[in-house]
């Protein structure tokens, strides 16, 4: 787990940011340790799948170190890496589309199977169930249940990560709990 | 339990889960919880998804660094020095798939004005290697170039 919280002590992004800008390698490693886990679960919660995912979280941080110099400050930093990987990870996803879309014309349809026993005995577990039911809601619902509960977002910094106004954010947050809790049962 | 409470609750609920509420906040909805079945629910929920939440593996960070070093390499490097290294190289090549590998040395001496011949070194196949006059150029650099060179005439003069 790499999950950093806030705390006392912690040097503060905006320092990161300044000493990054002057090409400190050493403050822009530390926010990529910071921050890589909740790009991957950005990322990951658009794709679908960790290599893409993990495609889209390295070219987001290195698009936004490249872009670092034009980074005002309007928006955290955090809110800023984040709205970038999101956009990363649509495009990937785009990519991985067209390449599956590309890979089925050339292959014989088979027929959809079920999850194997062992996949079963895994999805049993509640954790998995959850995760499961997850993918299962729309992206903007999605992702502002994750950024709200796993990143403790304000509704105001999610509604900046999805594209949508603070209000949409805490509407689709409210729908997904409830869609969720309805898959779940 | 009014509605009210109820959505006050239910917006500290993310905090609570995740364990970044305050004591007295998360007192007051594990209270409220206790007695209102939709909020413990929900509770239950946020936990469940904030515990089971993906973890990046622990090498991404290593490769983002890895690679964000060659990225600024890269744009550090002067334009000049790549396409003029990327010149020598290929000079160099034609020089050396033209001539025997014995008299690689010799046609280094005449062809390329090395700064320093302390520089110069053979790699394990014969072909050279060294440090021509292009001291902005990173050992990685100059191994790009020259595979490109033995891509474009490979040793032997089938290009």
């Amino acid at each position: 787990m790499t999950d950093e919280a806030p705390g006392a002590g912690r040097i503060p992004d905006s320092d990161l940011v300044e000493r990054g800008r002057t090409g400190d390698e050493s403050a822009l490693g530390a926010l990529v340790r910071r921050y890589q886990d909740a790009a991957f679960r950005v990322a990951v919660s658009i794709t679908k799948d960790d290599d893409t995912a993990l495609d889209a979280v390295q070219e987001a941080f290195l698009k936004a170190f490249r872009a670092l110099e034009g980074f005002r400050g309007d928006a955290s930093f955090r809110t800023w890496l984040l709205t970038i990987t999101a956009n990363e990870a649509r495009g990937a996803l785009r990519k991985a589309n067209r390449r599956r879309e590309t890979a089925l014309e050339l292959v014989e349809p088979i027929a959809s199977r079920g999850p194997d026993p062992a996949e079963r005995a895994v999805l049993a577990d509640e954790s998995e169930r959850a995760r499961t039911a997850l993918g299962k809601l729309p992206e903007k619902q999605r992702m502002s249940v994750t950024l709200r509960i796993e990143e403790g977002m304000s509704f105001r910094e999610v509604g900046e990560v999805i594209g949508s106004s603070e209000g949409a954010a805490r509407v689709n947050y409210f729908h997904g709990i409830r869609r969720l809790r309805e898959l779940m049962e | 339990m009014s509605t009210m409470d109820c959505a006050g609750i239910r917006e500290m609920i993310p905090e609570v889960a995740s364990g970044r509420a305050g004591q007295a906040g998360a007192a007051s909805v594990e209270a409220h919880a206790g007695s209102c079945e939709g909020c413990r629910a929900e509770l239950a929920l946020a936990r469940l998804v904030y515990q089971s939440r993906p973890q990046a593996p622990a090498e991404l960070a290593d490769r983002i660094i890895s690679t964000m070093r060659r990225d600024r390499r890269r744009l550090q490097r002067p334009w000049w020095g790549i396409s003029a290294a990327a010149v020598a190289a290929l000079a160099l090549g034609i020089g050396i798939t033209a001539r025997p590998a014995a008299d690689t040395l010799d046609l280094l001496d005449v062809e390329v004005a090395l700064e320093d011949e302390t520089e110069l070194w053979l790699s394990d196949d014969g072909v050279l290697a060294g440090a021509p006059v292009f001291d902005a150029l990173s050992d990685e650099a100059l191994a790009e170039l020259l595979d490109e060179l033995q891509a474009i005439a490979p040793p032997g003069g089938q290009a």
